[in-house]
C-alpha cells in the first residue's frame, strides 16, 4: 500500500536539503575543495530524493491491480467514505515519469550551475536552495490530484522561477522578470477565476470528479467560459503565441545556468500541466466518445502560429542565447502537436520530447553559458569558435543538430512521433506547417554552424576550456545521442503511460 | 555468418574513435584505418551472397528488435540489388580513403577529416542494408552531416556556401521522404517495407499517389534530377576529390535505388489499381520526361563548361538522367501476380554500379591533375598526357566508358537500358520519343567526354614554364588503378552483377 508519506518524500527531502543548503554553504566556504563539496551535497539531495521516487516508482507498479477501477491511485489527505472526491495527491504513470525526469535532469543542471555561478559569493547558496525548491514544488505539481494542489504547486514553481531569473540583478534581467512576474500573475488571476467556474458547475475540483460530473453537463456555456480563463493562464505559462513575448526576454536575461534549468524543467511542467487539463480533465471527443470540450482545432491554430512565429524569431536573432530562447518558443509549438493530436502516439511522442527537448534546451544554454564567459554572445563573435574551443563548440552543434530534428539524435525521434501523431488525427496539415518549420530551423541552425566552423577566428589566442563543466555537458550529449539511437529505453517508461491513457479514454 | 550486416553496421560506428585516434600518430594510419574498415565491410557483404543466391525468395535478412512501440525493427536485408550498390559503396570507400592519403597531405585537421569519412560510410552503406524505413531514413540523414563538413572544410573557394546549398536542398528532400514514410506508416501501422509494400497492395488507401509522389519528389532531390540539381554542381566542383568521387558515385545512387525500392517497388504496386486511372502510366512517363530532360541539360553543359570539375559534376546530372529513364521503364503490369525484373531495371541498377567507378575514377583522376597542376580551368591545360600518363589512361579510361563506348563498363548497362526501352515501346508507344532522345543525348556525351580529353591531355603542352609537372604519387596511382581495373572488367564481364540483380523479384 501506497502511503501518503512515500509521495511527499521526494518533495519534503528536497525542501529540508534546499534549507539546509544555507548554514552548509557557510561551513563548505571556509573550505578548499568548497566546489566539489557543494557537487557532493547536491548529489547527496538529488541521490536521496530520487531513491524516494524510485521506492515510489517500485511501490506504485508492484501494486497488482490499482484499488479503484480507475488506472490511478488516489493518496486523499484526509479518510473519507469517497476518496475519489477529496483532494490529495494522485499517482499514474504520466506522473512518475515527470517525477524521474525531474530528477535526472535537475541533478545535472543544478552541478553544472555549480560551476557556473561562483559558488563562493555570497547569495550563491540561496540560488542553490531555490533550484532544490522549484524541483521540489514541480514534483508536488505532478503528484497533484485535484486542481487546487495542482495550481499552489505549479504556481510556486512558475513565480518561485523569477528568482534565478533576477540573480544577476542587471537593469536588463529586472525589466524581464518583471514582466515575467506580472505575466504570470494575469495567469494566475485567470486560472483561478475559471477554476472557481469549474468548482460552480461541479462541485469539485478532484480531477476525475471534474471531468465525470462535466461529461453530463447540459449546457456547455460556462464551461466554454471557464476553459477560455484556465486556458490563457496556462497559455501565457507556457509562452504559447501569442502569450510569449516574456520568454526569450528572460531566457536571454537570465544567467545561462537559470536558462538551462527553466527550459529544461519549468518549461516541461508548464507542458505536463497542459497534458493533465487538457487531455486527462478535459477529454475532446475521439471516435464514438462524447468527450468533454471539443478544443483541438483552436489549439492546433495556436500550435502552428507558435512553431512559425518561435522559427522565424529564432532566425532573424543576432544574439546566440536570444535564438535558443526563442527555439524554446517552437518547442513549445511543437510539443503542442503532440498534446492536439491526443493520441497515444501523440502522448509518447510528448512525453519523449519532455525529456529531449529539456535535456537539447539545457545542453545549448549550457554550451553558451561557457562562450558568454569569454564575452561570445553574437553571432559575429562565434566566428571560428569550433577550431578555439572544439569540445564546446561540439556540444552546441549536436544540441543545434538535434533541434533541428537530424537522425541519431534525440530530437528526430521526438520530432517524428509528434508529426506522426498529428496525420493519425487527421490533421496532416498541421505536420506539413511542422516539417517545413523544421526545415527553416536547419536553415538558421546551419547559419550557426557556419560562423562557427566555417568563418576564420577573430584572434589566434587560444583558450581553454573549463574542464569541470564539459563533465554535464557531456553527460547531456551522450545522453542525445544515446537515447536518439535507442528509444527504446525510455519508451519502456512510456509505454504504462500509454496504455493507462487507452483505458482511461475507454471508460468515457 | 550470423552477424555479418550488424557487423557492417557496427564496425564503422565503433571505427570513429579509433580512426580519430590514429589519425593523431599518423593520417596515413588513419586512411589505412578508414580503407581497411571498408574492406571488412565489403568481405561481409559477400559472405551474405551464398545465402541470396540460394534462398528461395533470394534475400539476406537479419532481424533486431529496436523500437518495440512504433512496431519498427532493426531489420538487416539484402537481396541481389543492394548487395550490388553496397559493393560498390565499399569500394569506392576503400579508393577515396587511398586517394585521400596523398590527395589530403598537409591539409589541416585530417583526423577529423578520417573520423567523418568512417560516419560517412556508415551512412552509405547503412542506406543500402536495411529494409526498415526509419533505420533507412536514419542513414539517410546520416549521410549528410558528414559529407557537409568534409565539403565545407576540406573543399575550394567558398566551400561553406556550396555545402549549405547541398545541406538545406537535400534536407528539404528528406523532409518529403520523411512526410512518406510517416503517411504510410499511419495507413499501414508498419514502418518495414515488404509489410508496407503487402499491406498497401491489399488495402489501397486513397492517399496512395500523394505518398508515391512526395517520396520520389524527396529522393529525386538527392538524385539530382532537373528541375532539382542545382545544389550538385556546387557541392561536387568544391567537395575535396575523394569526396566528389563518393557524392556522384554513391550519394546520387542512393537516391536513385531509393526510388527503384521504395517508390516503384514498394508504393508503386498500390497505384496500378484500377480506381486511380491512369495515374500509374502518367507518373512513369512524368519520370521519363525528367530524365530525358536532364539527360540533355547536364550534357548541354558539360560541353560549354570550361572547369574541371564542373563539367564531371554536369556529366553526373546527364547520367542521372538516364537512371530516370531506366526506371520510367518499371514494368506497369504484373504477370501472374508478380513483378519480374526486366532488362531495363537491370541495366539501370548496373549503370549505378559502373555509373559509380567510371564517375568516381574520372572524379579522382581530375583530382590528381587539379593536385599536380594546380589549374582548373582546362583552356589553360594541354598535352598533359606526356607529363602523367598513368593520369591520362585513367582519365582515358572513366571518360571513354562515360561516353558510353565499348568496351568500358558503361557501355553494356546503357545498352541494357535501351533494349528495355525497345521493349517497352511495343506496349507503350509514348517511350518512343524518350527513347529516340536519350540516343542523341549519349552521342552529346561522346562529345563533351572527347573534348575534355582533347583540352587536357592532346595538344599543345600548357601550362608552360618554371613548374614542372610529374605524375602522381602511389597512393593515388593504386586508388585509381583499382577504379581502372573495375572499369575494365566490369565492360567486359558484368556477369557476376547481372546475375545478382536478376536474382531480384519487385511484388
Amino acid at each position: 500500500m501506497v502511503e501518503i508519506l512515500d509521495v511527499v518524500l521526494p518533495i519534503i527531502s528536497l525542501v529540508v536539503f534546499a534549507v539546509l543548503t544555507i548554514p552548509v554553504f557557510r561551513v563548505i566556504r571556509k573550505t578548499q575543495h568548497r566546489n566539489a563539496l557543494a557537487v557532493v551535497w547536491f548529489l547527496t539531495a538529488f541521490a536521496v530524493s530520487g531513491a524516494a521516487v524510485a521506492n515510489l516508482t517500485l511501490q506504485y507498479y508492484s501494486l497488482a491491480s490499482p484499488p479503484s477501477a480507475l488506472p490511478f491511485l488516489n493518496i486523499p489527505l484526509a479518510d473519507t467514505p469517497t476518496p475519489e472526491l477529496a483532494s490529495g495527491f494522485l499517482i499514474d504513470g504520466i506522473s512518475v515519469y515527470m517525477a524521474i525526469m525531474f530528477v535526472t535532469v535537475s541533478a545535472v543542471v543544478v552541478v553544472y550551475s555549480v560551476f557556473y555561478v561562483d559558488s563562493s559569493k555570497r547569495p550563491s547558496e540561496r540560488y542553490f536552495a531555490i533550484m532544490l525548491l522549484l524541483t521540489a514544488s514541480l514534483i508536488g505539481a505532478v503528484f497533484s490530484g485535484d486542481l487546487l494542489t495542482l495550481f499552489i504547486f505549479w504556481e510556486a514553481a512558475a513565480a518561485g522561477s523569477s528568482f534565478l531569473m533576477i540573480y544577476k540583478k542587471d537593469p536588463e534581467s529586472l525589466n524581464s522578470t518583471l514582466k515575467y512576474l506580472v505575466m504570470i500573475i494575469i495567469a494566475s488571476a485567470f486560472i483561478v477565476f475559471g477554476l472557481s467556474i469549474v468548482y460552480g458547475l461541479t462541485g469539485s475540483l478532484n480531477f476525475w470528479a471534474v471531468r465525470d460530473a462535466l461529461m453530463v453537463l447540459p449546457d456547455k456555456t460556462l464551461l466554454i467560459i471557464a476553459f477560455i480563463l484556465i486556458a490563457t493562464g496556462y497559455a501565457i505559462e507556457a509562452a504559447i503565441v501569442p502569450f510569449h513575448f516574456w520568454m526569450p526576454d528572460a531566457y536571454a536575461a537570465a544567467p545561462s545556468s537559470s536558462a538551462a534549468f527553466l527550459s529544461a524543467l519549468i518549461d516541461q511542467g508548464s507542458y505536463y500541466v497542459l497534458i493533465r487539463v487538457l487531455i486527462y480533465i478535459l477529454t475532446p471527443p475521439s471516435g464514438g466518445n462524447p468527450g468533454v470540450l471539443n478544443w483541438t482545432f483552436m489549439l492546433a491554430v495556436m500550435a502552428a502560429l507558435t512553431m512559425i512565429v518561435g522559427n522565424l524569431f529564432a532566425m532573424i536573432q543576432d544574439n546566440v542565447k536570444r535564438m535558443i530562447a526563442n527555439i524554446c518558443v517552437a518547442d513549445v509549438g511543437y510539443n503542442l502537436v503532440g498534446i492536439t493530436s491526443v493520441t497515444a502516439l501523440g502522448v509518447t511522442g510528448n512525453l519523449y520530447f519532455f525529456l529531449i527537448g529539456g535535456i537539447t534546451t539545457a545542453l545549448s544554454f549550457m554550451a553558451i553559458g561557457v562562450f558568454s564567459r569569454y564575452g561570445f554572445r553574437t553571432l559575429e563573435d562565434f566566428s571560428g569558435l569550433g577550431r578555439k574551443m572544439p569540445y564546446v563548440s561540439f556540444a552546441l552543434l549536436i544540441a543545434g543538430l538535434s533541434f533541428a530534428g537530424l537522425p541519431f539524435l534525440g530530437g528526430f525521434m521526438a520530432k517524428y512521433l509528434v508529426f506522426t501523431a498529428a496525420i493519425e488525427a487527421n490533421m496532416s496539415w498541421l505536420a506539413v506547417v511542422g516539417v517545413l518549420t523544421s526545415v527553416l530551423q536547419v536553415a538558421y541552425i546551419l547559419r550557426l554552424v557556419n560562423y562557427m566552423y566555417a568563418k576564420e577566428p577573430k584572434d589566434e589566442t587560444p583558450i581553454k576550456e573549463p574542464k569541470k563543466m564539459l563533465i554535464p555537458i557531456f553527460i547531456l550529449v551522450a545522453a542525445i545521442i544515446i537515447l536518439g539511437t535507442l528509444p527504446q529505453i525510455v519508451f519502456n517508461l512510456i509505454d504504462p503511460v500509454v496504455n493507462q491513457l487507452n483505458q482511461i479514454m475507454l471508460i468515457l | 555468418m550470423a552477424y555479418s550486416l550488424l557487423l557492417v553496421f557496427i564496425l564503422p560506428a565503433l571505427g570513429v574513435p579509433f580512426v580519430y585516434l590514429a589519425g593523431k600518430k599518423s593520417s596515413r594510419a588513419a586512411a589505412f584505418l578508414v580503407a581497411l574498415i571498408a574492406l571488412a565491410n565489403m568481405a561481409l557483404l559477400f559472405t551474405t551472397i551464398p545465402t541470396i543466391l540460394s534462398s528461395p525468395r533470394h534475400e539476406y535478412i537479419e532481424p533486431y528488435e529496436w523500437i518495440t512501440i512504433l512496431d519498427s525493427d532493426f531489420t538487416l536485408f539484402v537481396d541481389g540489388i543492394s548487395v550490388s550498390l553496397a559493393i560498390i559503396t565499399t569500394v569506392l570507400i576503400v579508393v577515396a580513403a587511398l586517394f585521400s592519403v596523398n590527395y589530403m597531405e598537409g591539409k589541416k585537421n585530417l583526423p577529423v577529416y578520417y573520423s567523418l569519412l568512417t560516419l560517412l560510410s556508415l551512412g552509405l552503406v547503412g542506406v543500402f542494408i536495411t529494409s526498415n524505413l526509419l533505420l533507412f531514413y536514419f542513414c539517410w540523414e546520416l549521410m549528410l552531416v558528414p559529407a557537409y563538413f568534409i565539403i565545407g572544410n576540406w573543399g575550394y573557394r567558398d566551400a561553406y556556401r556550396a555545402a549549405f546549398k547541398f545541406f538545406i536542398f537535400t534536407h528539404a528532400g528528406a523532409v518529403f521522404v520523411l512526410l512518406g514514410i510517416g503517411a504510410i506508416y499511419m495507413v499501414t501501422g508498419t514502418t518495414d517495407m515488404f509489410v508496407a509494400q503487402a499491406a498497401l497492395v491489399q488495402n489501397i488507401p486513397e492517399i496512395v499517389p500523394w505518398i508515391l509522389v512526395s517520396l520520389t519528389a524527396g529522393f529525386a532531390v538527392k538524385m539530382a534530377v532537373v528541375p532539382v540539381h542545382m545544389w550538385l554542381p556546387d557541392a561536387h566542383s568544391e567537395a575535396p576529390s575523394p569526396m566528389s568521387a563518393l557524392l556522384s558515385g554513391v550519394i546520387i545512387s542512393a537516391g536513385a535505388y531509393a526510388i527503384l525500392r521504395l517508390s516503384l517497388g514498394m508504393v508503386f504496386p498500390a497505384v496500378m489499381d484500377a480506381s486511380f486511372g491512369s495515374f500509374g502510366m502518367d507518373f512513369m512517363h512524368g519520370l521519363a520526361v525528367f530524365g530525358v530532360l536532364s539527360a540533355f541539360f547536364g550534357s548541354l553543359i558539360a560541353l560549354v563548361e570550361t572547369d574541371i570539375k564542373r563539367i564531371i559534376a554536369y556529366s553526373s546530372i546527364a547520367h542521372m538522367g538516364y537512371v530516370m529513364f531506366g526506371l520510367s521503364l518499371f514494368p506497369t503490369s504484373t504477370v501472374a501476380g508478380v513483378i519480374t525484373i526486366t532488362a531495363a531495371i537491370t541495366g539501370t541498377v548496373l549503370h549505378l554500379v559502373n555509373h559509380a567507378v567510371s564517375k568516381g575514377l574520372l572524379f579522382l583522376s581530375a583530382g590528381a591533375i587539379m593536385h599536380q597542376t594546380e589549374i582548373r580551368d582546362i583552356r589553360e591545360m594541354g598535352g598533359l598526357a606526356g607529363k602523367m600518363p598513368f593520369t591520362a589512361v585513367a582519365s582515358f579510361t572513366a571518360a571513354l566508358s562515360i561516353a558510353g563506348t565499348p568496351p568500358f563498363a558503361c557501355f553494356i548497362s546503357e545498352f541494357l537500358i535501351f533494349v528495355g526501352a525497345f521493349e517497352v515501346i511495343q506496349n507503350d508507344g509514348f517511350f518512343l520519343l524518350p527513347t529516340a532522345l536519350m540516343l542523341i543525348a549519349t552521342v552529346i556525351s561522346l562529345a563533351y567526354s572527347l573534348r575534355y580529353l582533347s583540352h587536357v591531355f592532346l595538344g599543345k603542352e600548357k601550362p608552360e614554364g618554371e613548374k614542372k609537372i610529374v605524375d602522381v604519387p602511389t597512393c593515388m596511382k593504386v586508388a585509381m588503378g583499382v577504379l581502372v581495373v573495375f572499369v575494365i572488367v566490369l565492360g567486359f564481364w558484368p556477369r557476376f552483377f547481372i546475375d545478382l540483380i536478376n536474382t531480384v523479384q519487385f511484388l
